[in-house]
């Protein structure tokens, strides 16, 4: 079936081009982001489903997590080194599980540009898919592991009060706090992968410099210089405002403070239009250094 | 302009080619980012211009490292040109692998989903395609099997059986019907023919006269990034051909 000759083409091979027509352009990152939110869906049940196949447990393995862990602080905290705090296994819980999910979601979404890079390079797609459905799946193991946390409130005599009810304002705003970090990171990494193991070695100095395992209040006076440092770094580290978020309503059974509220919804949506507009102003550019 | 229609004009894909292999912060620091300034650029493509019209078929050729897979992921929007303007209009379906994307852990259905997910169809577009697929693919009762158990002919066929379901306008076709026996090889060039006169715009990349005289009549010659050929097929392949037996210049670069 050989119809070289009955080629139809309107224009003669190499005349210029017409220019280019405005309709033409690329729709705005944001709305093709949208048109594949449903693809971020899927990747985080793919997530799920892959971490947790051929595991007896699956998914209860989400809640045994913290389960055990606190179990082990427990024991710490009461028995081999009493804390001060009463329910303190309640108090570390309330600021490990926003903590976790922060820094478990930055280590797996830095790297998961290169992780997918056979797809970057075969398919056109949001790049940023990759790590905002990291942070998807991460956000379903926070929110399974309230369940462990208010079997152990429970069982320790813990109130639940009302200000409970706060928790999923809590959890938008450490999502939204935790996608755009996550989003600048990812791409710092495509272009230096020093990245990964830099974040490793701050994480692990963050845990210390932010209040997860104590809390600002109970910090004391101090008249050294590297004190008033250290007061200065926890007013603006914005694990100070976003811990309290989940902390205030579970131990103190309490809503978070309206300046606390405010600082950490400033940070969280500074956080995600950096890290977003960053992502996608770098994103064409990843391709050539996978 | 209509859905299916490619508009190249003066296209160059380039890349950095770094002296100094610089992949640590240390490094780059460390030589106040030298290796950014002193990178050549090497141009996988370039003053490409080719108008392609909606519903019309045609063949890339050229030698390895021509730049023809470069012209396709131009194409498909995977990257984007360093000069020129390259304009594509309508839904594409990349056959450039096919199967890529599959997560090896998950089901044939599993990743039907989610292949058609990283294509922009929804769960429930998909769902409306999803008996249509397992009947194209002949995978019967194996779509609820991991796909890492799949031989490679049924892997193909369901990455075939995908691209081939999404309604495209512009459909790339990187050599992927050299996979699967020779029926089911048969049954995708229907389904191109198919699509051809269903008007759909076809992007083929060969090395194969007979196939690209039976799937297209024009073809273009990429040589070392340069179009050197626009027009018929059979006129094409002789300047393919002769190009061939040339001396093979050196890749070029330019700092």
């Amino acid at each position: 079936m050989i119809e070289a000759a009955q080629r139809t083409r309107p224009e003669a091979v190499g005349s210029k081009a017409p220019a280019l027509p405005q309709v033409a352009r690329r729709p705005a990152r944001i709305v093709e982001l949208w048109r594949f939110r449903q693809l971020i869906g899927m990747l985080v049940v793919r997530e799920l489903k892959v971490r947790y196949k051929r595991s007896v447990l699956g998914l209860l393995w989400t809640m045994l997590n913290p389960l055990l862990l606190m179990v082990v602080y427990a024991v710490v905290f009461t028995t081999i080194m009493p804390a001060a705090q009463p329910n303190f296994a309640v108090f570390l819980l309330a600021g490990l599980l926003p903590w976790l999910y922060f820094a478990t979601s930055l280590m797996q979404g830095l790297m998961s540009v290169l992780v997918n890079q056979e797809l970057v390079r075969k398919i056109r797609l949001p790049q940023a898919v990759f790590p905002l459905s990291v942070v998807g799946s991460n956000l379903v193991n926070f929110t399974l592991s309230f369940l462990p946390l208010f079997i152990m409130m429970a069982a320790l005599r813990q109130p639940f009060t009302p200000a409970l009810l706060f928790l999923p304002a809590a959890a938008v705003i450490l999502t939204l706090f935790c996608a755009g970090v996550t989003l600048l990171f990812a791409t710092a990494t495509v272009f230096f992968r020093d990245v990964r193991h830099l974040t490793e070695v701050l994480l692990q100095m963050l845990l210390y410099l932010s209040p997860v395992l104590y809390d600002f209040r109970q910090l004391g006076e101090h008249r050294t210089w590297w004190f008033h440092l250290f007061r200065l770094e926890l007013r603006i580290n914005p694990l100070s405002y976003l811990i309290p978020l989940v902390r205030d309503p579970v131990y103190y059974g309490r809503l978070p403070s309206l300046p606390t509220l405010a600082v950490a919804l400033l940070w969280a949506a500074g956080a995600l239009l950096l890290g977003f507009a960053v992502f996608t102003r770098l994103e064409p550019r990843h391709i050539h250094h996978l | 302009m209509r859905d299916g229609q490619i508009i190249l004009e003066d296209v160059g894909v380039g890349y950095r080619i770094y002296r100094e292999k610089v992949s640590t912060l240390k490094e780059a620091v460390a030589n106040r980012f030298r290796h950014l300034r002193t990178a050549e650029k090497f141009w996988a493509l370039r003053h490409v211009s080719l108008q392609i019209a909606p519903g019309e078929a045609i063949a890339l050729v050229g030698h390895n490292g021509s730049g023809k897979s470069t012209l396709l992921k131009t194409v498909a929007g995977v990257l984007e040109p360093s000069e020129g303007a390259a304009v594509t209009l309508g839904r594409i379906s990349p056959m450039i692998e096919l199967g890529a994307g599959f997560d090896p852990e998950l089901s044939g259905r599993d990743n039907v989903y989610l292949n058609g997910a990283l294509l922009g169809f929804s769960r429930k577009q998909m769902s409306a395609k999803f008996q249509r697929i397992v009947d194209f693919s002949e995978l019967g009762d194996f779509i609820d099997l991991p796909v890492k158990n799949y031989s490679s002919g049924m892997y193909a066929r369901l990455g075939f059986a995908i691209a081939q379901d999404v309604e495209p306008d512009i459909l790339i076709v990187d050599e992927v019907l050299a996979v699967g026996d020779e029926r089911f090889q048969e049954k995708c060039k229907r389904r191109i023919q198919d699509f051809r006169s269903a008007g759909v715009t076809f992007v083929f990349v060969s090395h194969s006269l007979p196939t690209a005289l039976e799937l297209c009549p024009r073809a273009a010659v990429l040589h070392h990034g340069r179009l050197a050929f626009d027009g018929p097929t059979d006129a094409a392949w002789e300047r393919y051909r002769e190009l061939e037996r040339g001396p093979a210049p050196g890749p070029v670069f330019q700092a």
